[in-house]
């Protein structure tokens, strides 16, 4: 990572917890609204009842779907994280 | 993120301390007007935040929104999932209120209302308290680990914990009963994803209030992000008075400073001090004010002790600064305000016509139709009844839509429980005669034997071969 601020003096590498901070944090508001979304629509204990399953408590369901999206929607900030990263380091990464 | 990073951004590096490595930021403790404000408004959200879920009303929780049964109770209303579009509304007001009190004056919500700043006031409470002030806290962290430090320190986070636990029993309370909650917790025989929940919220709340504090503010809040846009040159804000205040400089109390040259700004630096977020706010306005004005309380009694005029820093406009006149009444305060009394009237007009009671009609799946034993066209619904009010109702069912319609109830009228979910397996039947179409659009209504306002029409489908 140092070798970018030789070539590109403006550019410093992002501390890890910004970065920590941008992938989880609007991962988790995002899946907040999903997962109020979602089970305003579906009732889990009638879902288990249609396609069967472990039995779960509704706020065990809630809970579970919820971080089920969060893991979800982290993934897509990995993503977006991953790809934002300038194109000249990976030619870097690659090339030396 | 970066190519963003240089719209805001404090002179002097500012950020670049903060985003390198955090340096910890004492706020010195601060007294006025402000924080006397402030105060009230931590007591009173938090007395609200904490209490609520122990009243009662009609014998049960006056606010639970009770997600494992899927009702919110809220005193006398119950709503259900299918009342989404009251709390999608209810949003949309929280939203405009936000917009209009920004435009209005600023970021009165994080200066005095957000829930990050009311528990980091009680958290900083809680820290001053067990470690001192400002410059006791300081030489503490700088003393090495000794088994005074140890104790103290040990001492603010056991209550920290404690108290953070007890703000997540609070949280989940308002989501399963919270009497029965806490007597489970003390038997320890609650639920497990209760449990979880009480440990996550109170993480939440220690890990946000006691360490990342202002780095919540800079990097995690979108309020923050986009408040701006808000913002005109009428909006109040708390400002530094550059043309008084230039050039700063220290001075023994009593000089003929403008006779040295000097603004009134005597450069003690208090005003950082006291800043939750560690700016300078005489480096003009920067996102990263909260706008809690501590640095106008506390340069208010500089001001006082050296005999100067109050209003150094001030809360003010842009307008105002450049020696216009500030227009509280302005278009922008007319679209917020209206769209905000527009949908909070929706809502009220919404509630106060809600009825409560529910009704689908479920096709039977097996056939379209069929042909009685008399030559008749039957068709079989199933109506799933909802009595979403807070007392047990009788219902009444009819049908009407076509001539001589005929409802086949075997349970007469039904009775269903407050709160509950009843199907009721009908049939109707026509003559051929006087079926028009092969499909046609018939009403149920339902109305409850005791109370007529309480009614519902809900349209379906009849299916039949018709031989006109």
């Amino acid at each position: 990572m140092s070798s970018v601020e030789a070539s590109k003096p403006v550019a410093k590498p992002t501390p890890v917890i910004q970065r920590v901070i941008a992938i989880l944090w609007p991962a988790f508001l995002t899946s907040g609204v999903a997962t109020i979304i979602t089970f305003t629509l579906f009732d889990p204990q009638e879902i288990s009842a249609c396609v069967g399953g472990p039995q779960i408590s509704r706020l065990g369901a809630y809970t579970v779907g919820f971080f089920s999206l969060w893991l979800l929607t982290t993934l897509t900030s990995v993503l977006t994280c991953y790809f934002q990263r300038p194109c000249e380091l990976t030619n870097r990464a690659n090339g030396s | 993120m970066s190519e963003k990073s240089d719209l805001h951004e404090p002179k002097g590096g500012m950020a670049d301390v903060l985003y390198e490595k955090r340096v910890k930021i004492y706020p010195r403790e601060v007294h006025g007007i402000f924080a006397r404000l402030r105060t009230l408004g931590v007591v009173v959200l938090l007395g609200i935040f904490y209490g609520l879920p122990w009243l009662r009303w009609d014998d049960r929780q006056a606010v639970l929104l009770d997600l494992p049964a899927r009702q919110f109770h809220l005193f006398g209303i119950t709503f259900w999932p299918q009342d989404f579009f009251y709390l999608a509304a209810l949003l949309i007001i929280a939203a405009l209120s936000l917009f209009f009190f920004t435009a209005l004056a600023g970021r009165l919500w994080c200066g005095f209302a957000c829930p990050q700043t009311v528990w980091t006031e009680v958290f900083l409470w809680i820290e001053r308290k067990i470690e001192g002030d400002r410059l006791r806290q300081m030489k503490l962290d700088r003393a090495p680990w000794t088994g005074r430090k140890m104790f103290i320190k040990g001492g603010k986070h056991f209550i920290w914990i404690v108290f953070s636990l007890y703000t997540g029993l609070t949280f989940v309370g308002y989501f399963t009963p919270i009497i029965e909650l806490s007597q489970k917790l003390v038997n320890f025989s609650q639920g497990p994803w209760e449990a979880f929940w009480v440990l996550f919220y109170g993480f939440a709340t220690y890990g946000n209030a006691g360490w990342l504090r202002e780095q919540v503010c800079i990097y995690m809040c979108p309020y923050a992000r986009f408040q701006g846009a808000m913002f005109d040159k009428d909006t109040l804000i708390i400002s530094y008075d550059e043309k008084r205040g230039e050039p700063r400089g220290s001075r023994k109390r009593g000089t003929d400073y403008q006779d040295k040259g000097l603004g009134s700004c005597i450069d003690c630096s208090m005003c950082v001090q006291v800043c939750p977020t560690g700016i300078d706010i005489r480096d003009g306005l920067q996102y990263q004010c909260i706008g809690c004005a501590a640095c106008i309380d506390v340069c208010d009694s500089v001001m006082e002790k050296m005999d100067y005029p109050k209003g150094l820093i001030r809360y003010t406009t842009e307008h105002a600064l450049e020696g216009t006149k500030t227009h509280v009444l302005r278009p922008r305060m007319f679209v917020y305000g209206g769209m905000l009394l527009l949908v909070m009237a929706a809502l009220l007009y919404a509630v106060t016509q809600r009825v409560p009671l529910d009704v689908d009609v479920i096709r039977d799946r097996n056939a379209l139709y069929r042909e009685t034993s008399e030559g008749l066209i039957e068709n079989i619904y199933t109506i799933k009844v909802i009595n979403k009010d807070q007392r047990d109702h009788q219902y009444h069912l009819q049908v009407s839509g076509l001539e001589n319609i005929k409802l086949i109830n075997r349970m007469g009228d039904f009775t269903v429980r407050s709160g509950q979910v009843l199907n009721v397996p009908i049939y109707v039947q026509i003559d051929p005669v006087d079926l028009p179409a092969t499909s046609n659009t018939i009403q149920f209504t339902l109305v409850a034997t005791d109370d007529a306002n309480i009614t519902h029409e809900e349209e379906a489908r009849f299916i039949g071969a018709a031989v006109r």
